[in-house]
């Protein structure tokens, strides 16, 4: 199947608009790439300055909790909110059939034929979206009233006063479940729960040539279970109204977006909305807008309750709330695989099996990054009783998990080392590596061969040809079972996204970034200085972002879009180019007989190109510079202030098309297995990424071993546990649903590749969500080369171990 | 349900919070975290796990790292706290070291793990690797900041030590 081309592509080529090649940086790096830079939130963040949402409270506030329903499906027949409305201190109630929302939907999240469309929304694989509705899909959904009192106390107090007639229905839990004949099916008028999307089939060749020229065929399946988010800040929302204008709080990853949906539901203009997004605990796509109720729909009910009760209101959700919504990888797989003895791989099939999900079918880094003529992927998205499966650091985690699995398996099977197979089957869209290099050639890139380089690097550092041995051969002193895997994936960071800011050098000769940008915490701001110094000549110290508020105009790309830095740092590079140039013309002003030509900046001072000693400060050139001066005694000039947009590939597309993917990345891990507990043991991790071009190393660093634990944790530990007889979800806290401390890794060792062979600027890609997405799914390898077993299914609990080795109750 | 009516009843608390006097009325089920975060301004203190198990709330209490949310404030009458303003108050060589060593990502938990750190090397000037694990392992980071916090801490204590 040819890949889609995305509707302006072929006119934007056709123009010469749309060009694709090497970058080529017009400027000298000195902040860019240096370490030792002292990090811009870094300072508010470990001394507790730093104000997050859930901090804010304003005079005369009031707190808001929603009733969430404690059913896996539910109806409410009636309710008699009488002594919760009684109770002192409560200031209002709204009810499901209150006029303010009876039949009232959330509206969507992206544009479409509707504007904000929902159809195209996340949740949207749900049946229906009431704001405050009668009827709950899942545990946990926002139904039947809020309320509003003087203290989160009461308005805890005014929930349980709360008379709920509820109607049980009949649930189903498991995707496989619920295609089966006499499952319930969930959404009204349907004759099954199998939901339509968009893609169910992707086939690139003729899988079964593929089999036929295979010398050995390969079957296994996989499931994984749910996982999620559990994000550091929870949910919450201030919301105050100044006559009919709206200002808001919000713990969001894409403020603008917040911005749009509440003025379409509220009718409320767009101009008539503040928004401030202050620093933001952790999401990883929780806080994104695909979020049900749990992002427009909290705002929606927070700002009707503020409107009635004339006060500020805060809504919170807490930590048993935030439980609902599971990661994209909620999946059973069955695989069929065809290779040749030397590890070439001939065909791969694939039948995923997705609950309520929204994301990647499992497929693409097989096209993305493979020379795998054979290719067919059939995904099948299933209804049941649990929030919708979105975005969770990141959408890759099916595709990770798949080509992780399959290549594994290859090797496995043929006895061949993993990175020989990798090596074997590196290219593009079913090309060779050799038409990779003839596409860098031609197209500028360095000739580098990506994933050669990461892989040596990888196993120099971890010992591999020493270390690496046949499943379950290796016993450890003291007993335990060692296992080593190995795994590889392209280039992270979706080109997508757009973003807008302005460079503006202020009156003392500082630049000023304005642009808001919602913080999750890969501390891109410093970046986005590092990146504004170098095009303009000054010193990162004379750079500052101050991004917390949406109301001067211009947003940058949120991080959750997997994609930040490459589309900023383009939006900040041509910003930053725009404003030297005005600047350097006010600067030839104040020389003598010189052109801004002949002008340059290095460290913050102006000079004469051809006469480096006649220089002038850039407050010098911009003295009378300004936005505003009360004075008429001498003249002013306008302000340097400069502003780009950028955006980033093509909307629909996961890759620019025709700009196949070069840089790779490399994993390797070491376990540990007792095999009497059946404890697995993460005991080294090296990984390997070709970020193109590291603008800040160690923010590179911190999302390798940040991605490192999280991936641990998803591997070994985290799971959601649902109740099959009540449908209820019974680790809705962090003690229960476990996640990776500081005990539970042994040291990584973080490598740095820059062969600067990226999509983003100066031939950087994203990081942020690679190490993450891939090291979970590394686990099951791993383990395999320890006890010789696999384990078909994630997370690898000790249980599931015990069970690999026949090592069950039944069988003592 | 039964009808719960909310408690009245009040009473006044002396405490020492970063080397200041405080009195204060508090209601009997006022946990110590909301009195420093909601009343006080202390944001420092953050509510993450709600429940105990992240540290993110930690502040010292007469010495020893505790949970603020899981003490009531109307126990700690006559107890002096340390919270991450008192600690950056008096230029601490964590604070320093933390920005200096990334730390943190979104930051929410970084204060919990700076206090906890605190409490750590005021009774053990001199960890090990090992001391300084086990002494973090309580505090969850959802970024999975971990490694960075075990070189911050072992140079923090360094410094503190004058080598």
């Amino acid at each position: 199947m040819a890949k889609k081309v995305p509707g302006d592509y072929e006119k934007l080529k056709a123009e010469g608009r749309y060009q694709i090649g090497a970058d080529v940086p017009t400027v000298a790096f000195s902040e860019i790439g240096r370490r030792g830079i002292r990090r811009l939130d870094g300072y508010e963040k470990s001394s507790g300055q730093a104000i997050y949402t859930r901090d804010v409270q304003l005079p005369g506030m009031l707190y808001a909790r929603v009733l969430m329903s404690p059913y896996a499906r539910a109806r409410i027949q009636g309710m008699n909110t009488d002594k919760a409305e009684a109770l002192p201190g409560v200031r209002a109630v709204i009810r499901y059939d209150d006029g303010e929302v009876r039949d009232r939907m959330l509206n969507g999240c992206y544009f479409g034929p509707e504007w904000v469309c929902p159809r195209l929304a996340g949740w949207a694989l749900k049946p229906i979206h009431p704001v405050l509705g009668e009827e709950a899909w899942h545990e946990g959904q926002p139904v039947g009233a809020v309320v509003a009192a003087d203290s989160e106390d009461i308005a805890n107090e005014a929930l349980r006063l709360l008379e709920v007639e509820w109607e049980e229905l009949p649930f189903v839990l498991d995707q496989e479940e619920a295609l089966k004949p006499g499952a319930p099916i969930l959404r009204p008028g349907a004759d099954s729960n199998l939901l339509e999307r968009p893609g169910q089939v992707i086939e690139q060749g003729d899988v079964e040539r593929g089999f036929r020229e295979a010398d050995t065929i390969i079957e296994f399946r996989v499931k994984r279970n749910a996982h999620l988010w559990a994000g550091a800040e929870l949910p919450s929302v201030l919301v105050r109204w100044r006559e009919d204008s709206l200002e808001m709080w919000i713990h969001e990853q894409q403020p603008y977006h917040a911005k749009m949906l509440i003025s379409e539901w509220l009718k409320v203009p767009m101009n008539k909305i503040t928004v401030h997004s202050t620093y933001q605990g952790c999401s990883f796509g929780g806080r994104g807008n695909p979020a049900n109720n749990s992002e427009n729909g909290m705002n929606i009910l927070a700002a009707l309750l503020a409107r009635r009760t004339r006060r500020p209101v805060k809504l919170l959700y807490d930590r048993s709330e935030y439980f609902f919504g599971e990661s994209a990888d909620m999946m059973v797989g069955r695989f069929k695989v065809g290779a040749k003895r030397d590890g070439t791989i001939t065909a791969v099939q694939m039948k995923n099996v997705f609950a309520v999900y929204m994301g990647t079918p499992g497929i693409e880094h097989f096209i993305e990054n493979t020379r795998i003529p054979n290719l067919s992927c059939e995904t099948l998205t299933v209804d049941v009783s649990k929030g919708p499966a979105w975005w969770c650091r990141c959408e890759q985690l099916p595709n990770a998990l798949c080509l992780t699995l399959v290549f594994d398996h290859v090797a496995a099977e043929l006895g061949v080392d993993p990175t020989e197979v990798a090596l074997k089957n590196d290219g593009y869209d079913g090309r060779d590596t050799t038409e990779l290099s003839k596409y860098k050639r031609e197209h500028g890139f360095p000739d580098r061969d990506s994933l050669k380089e990461c892989i040596e690097a990888g196993k120099k550092a971890i010992g591999w040809d020493e270390k690496w041995h046949p499943p379950g051969t290796k016993r450890l002193p003291g007993g335990r079972m060692h296992g080593m895997a190995f795994t590889w994936s392209h280039e992270w960071d979706d080109t997508r996204g757009t973003g807008s800011a302005a460079v503006m050098i202020e009156n003392d000769g500082t630049v000023s970034i304005i642009g808001e940008q919602s913080d999750i915490g890969v501390n891109p701001w410093t970046a986005y200085c590092q990146i504004v110094a170098d095009e303009l000549g000054v010193r990162y110290e004379d750079v500052n972002i101050k991004p917390f508020n949406l109301d001067h105009g211009f947003a940058l790309m949120s991080p959750d879009g997997s994609a930040n830095l490459c589309c900023n740092g383009e939006v900040l590079r041509k910003a930053a180019q725009k404003a030297k140039k005005m600047l350097l013309e006010l600067a030839a002003q104040r020389f003598e007989g010189v052109e801004a030509e002949e002008l340059d900046i290095k460290d913050s001072v102006i000079y004469v190109k051809a006469a480096p000693e006649e220089q002038k400060t850039i407050k010098e050139a911009v003295a009378r510079a300004m936005p505003m001066f009360a004075s008429a005694a001498f003249w002013t000039e306008p302000p340097v202030i400069a502003w780009a947009w950028h955006t980033q590939g093509i909307w629909g597309t996961a890759l620019e098309t025709g700009r196949p993917r070069l840089c790779r990345q490399a994993h390797f891990i070491e376990v540990a297995v007792d095999t009497d507990t059946g404890e697995v043991e993460v005991t080294k991790v090296v990984n390997v990424n070709d970020v193109g071009k590291a603008i800040s190393p160690e923010t590179v660093e911190g999302q390798m071993y940040g991605g490192t634990y999280m991936g641990v944790g998803r591997a070994l530990s985290e799971e959601m546990v649902w109740d099959e007889k009540t449908g209820v979800l019974l680790n809705r806290n962090l003690l229960d649903y476990k996640y990776a401390t500081m005990l539970d890794c042994g040291p990584i060792e973080t490598i740095i590749k820059e062969t600067g062979m990226g999509h983003g600027p100066y031939g950087t890609v994203g990081i942020a969500e690679d190490v993450a997405t891939l090291i979970p799914a590394l686990l099951g390898p791993a383990v395999y080369n320890a006890i010789g077993a696999w384990i078909d299914e994630y997370p690898i609990t000790p249980d599931k171990v015990l069970e690999a080795l026949g090592k069950t109750w039944e069988g003592k | 349900m039964k009808e719960r009516a909310i408690s009245k009843s009040e009473a006044l608390i002396k405490l020492t919070v970063n080397g200041q006097a405080y009195e204060r009325q508090v209601e009997p089920n006022w946990t110590l975290y909301y009195l420093l975060h909601d009343k006080m301004g202390l944001t420092g203190v953050k509510m993450f796990c709600d429940r105990g198990a992240c540290g993110s709330c930690t502040v010292i209490m007469d010495g020893r790292p505790i949970l603020s949310c899981m003490t009531l404030a109307i126990e700690c009458d006559g107890k002096t706290i340390e919270t991450v303003e008192g600690i950056a108050a008096a230029n601490h060589p964590l604070i320093d070291a933390y920005v200096k060593h990334h730390c943190m990502q979104c930051g929410y938990c970084t204060p919990g793990f700076v206090v906890t750190a605190k409490a750590l090397l005021d009774r053990n000037p001199n960890p090990t690797e090992g001391e300084v694990k086990e002494a973090l392992a309580g505090n969850l980071c959802r970024c999975g900041t971990y490694p960075q916090h075990l070189k911050a801490v072992l140079e923090a204590a360094e410094n503190l030590r004058g080598e």
